[in-house]
């Protein structure tokens, strides 16, 4: 009965989740030139909407350097970090693991104003690295995250191991430490990408009519207009989302909640 | 020692030095413009702006509000799901899609997921067509607007976290501890309360925490479904910062947002430590 009972929420909670992306995507090819779910008419004219024009395309083209960019420097970044952190004992190291992984829980509305109004005295607004450095920022404890398990205190004694067989500290760490956390620096990674990808709260304050990212342009879309091309828009970050979930899951495993871990 | 810390030196500079310049100095500008007026003179007046006005207090209670029904919904409907997909889902295939599909959503930006509520919540939307019907209402219900459109689309993009945070926990607990429960004369109603329960209460706390905190920050949900109708808090601080450029009176907005979540989530924090070392 009771049993019963969880089951029927859950269908209910799992139909709740998909609803809105099939939606969507359903809305995305209607034939109509308003969006209309369930579809009239079959069409993929909305997506050729989309690609021919430039400012979508840029935005996009904007929106993925934005967040390879970021990842790449919150990877350069974290991975010494969480290396100093689990490895050492210094004096601060439990404030600097702290106040890095502080963005977290910052409201990221307060931080993209902060980084604006700081921006503003030093002369960095509205432009690529305003944005690249705030994306850091907020993506560097995704890494952090992921990685620091990963530092076991196994995998310490193959570093000395490495270490007393003469290898130098740089060579034991791509020979010896760095396969051993590839998977917790690809995982993060991910996730550090995709909440760059889909920020929008702290990316608002830096972008502009010409220099935007694509959640940021669909934000100021939607409140005005709301028509098939910005299913269409919607659709491909959906597509998106789920094609870097699958290969998640088939590199590292998603199965978060099974009984093995 | 000496050289240890040579090596701590070098792996933490850059990363110290970029949380430096990029987020404690940032923070610490926000923090002195709110303490400061306008000619630069140090003044609590924009506090005491915030404190004395009621509207303030309105818009934080609707922000709270809104917070806390967005937490205990998501806690509801979130517990069963981790617990569907942990205790009884047996086909791992089934369950993995499960997963996936409760990770899509998470992985897909607020606003394409409000734009998707947007679609459905309006008034010849599907949820409206739906209900009319089944005969569940005679016109449509109004929903974008309304406190209940910006609940119904903050659960959606808060729920994942509940699932995973609970589920997280329910598959930490040792099965083993239940059959002695149960061995021991417990109905699996006592067992659940006395035993599972409490041994999944740190997973809840930190993902009811998690959500309370996004529910109450959030700005592009409640922006999109509200219509204007109705003010959260981060809208006024991005009021501030974007058309009336009052950075003291702004920051002091922001820094008393983030004090207020920070009070709050210590407090649920306190509360929510299991007791014993059970977890």
């Amino acid at each position: 009965m009771v049993t019963l009972a969880i089951r029927v929420v859950s269908y209910a909670a799992l139909a709740y989740l998909l609803l809105p992306l099939v939606v969507l995507i359903g809305a995305s090819l209607t034939a109509t030139s308003f969006l209309a779910f369930p579809p009239q008419g079959l069409t993929l004219s909305w997506y050729g909407r989309m690609l021919g024009d430039p400012t979508y395309v840029a935005a996009f083209a904007t929106s993925t350097m934005l967040a390879t960019a970021a990842t790449l420097l919150a990877i350069l970044l974290a991975v010494p970090a969480a290396l100093a952190i689990a490895r050492f004992a210094f004096p601060g190291r439990d404030t600097l693991s702290a106040v890095l992984m502080s963005p977290l829980i910052l409201p990221h509305v307060v931080l993209g104003a902060a980084l604006l109004q700081y921006g503003t005295a030093i002369g960095l607004t509205r432009s690529f690295a305003a944005l690249l450095v705030g994306h850091v920022v907020i993506i560097m404890p995704f890494v952090l995250r992921a990685v620091l398990p990963q530092l076991t205190d196994e995998q310490r004694s193959l570093e000395e191991a490495s270490a007393d067989l003469g290898a130098g500290p740089l060579a034991t760490f791509f020979l010896v430490t760095l396969p051993q956390i590839r998977s917790g620096i690809v995982s993060g990674g991910i996730f550090a990408f995709i909440s760059s990808w889909i920020n929008v709260e702290l990316s608002i304050f830096n972008t502009t009519a010409q220099l935007t990212t694509i959640p940021v342009k669909l934000f100021n879309y939607v409140q005005y207009t709301i028509d098939p091309t910005i299913a269409a828009v919607s659709s491909i970050t959906i597509l998106v989302a789920a094609v870097v979930i699958v290969v998640l899951d088939l590199t590292v495993g998603l199965d978060v909640l099974s009984e093995r871990r | 020692m000496a050289a240890s810390l040579r090596t701590v030196a070098i792996l933490t500079g850059l990363p110290v030095l970029f949380f430096a310049a990029f987020f404690l100095a940032p923070m610490l500008v926000v923090t002195i413009a709110s303490l400061t007026d306008a000619t630069g003179a140090v003044t609590w007046s924009n506090y005491a702006r915030i404190l004395l006005d009621r509207y303030h207090w309105d818009v934080l209670w609707v922000t709270f509000r809104i917070g806390a029904l967005t937490t205990i919904v998501s806690v509801l409907i979130g517990y069963p799901l981790a617990w569907y997909l942990v205790r009884i889902v047996k086909w791992a295939p089934w369950r993995r899609a499960c997963v996936i599909l409760i990770v899509v959503p998470l992985f897909t930006s607020n606003i394409v997921r409000s734009f998707g509520w947007m679609v459905l919540l309006g008034r010849n939307g599907l949820v409206n067509d739906g209900l009319l019907a089944g005969g569940l209402i005679d016109r449509p219900v109004r929903f974008l607007g309304t406190e209940l459109g910006i609940l119904i689309g903050l659960v959606y993009i808060l729920l994942p976290f509940v699932v995973l945070s609970v589920g997280n926990g329910l598959a930490k607990v040792d099965p083993s501890l239940e059959q002695a429960s149960a061995d021991l004369g417990a109905t699996p109603a006592a067992t659940f309360w006395t035993v599972t329960f409490p041994l999944s209460l740190p997973g809840l706390m930190a993902g009811s925490i998690m959500v309370f905190m996004l529910a109450v920050s959030a700005y592009v949900t409640p922006a999109l479904l509200s219509g204007g109708r109705i003010t959260v808090f981060s809208m006024l601080i991005f009021q501030q910062y974007s058309s009336v450029f009052d950075f003291h009176y702004g920051g002091a907005l922001g820094i008393t947002m983030l004090l207020l979540t920070l009070v709050l989530v210590a407090v649920a924090g306190r509360f929510g430590e299991p007791k014993g070392k059970g977890a």
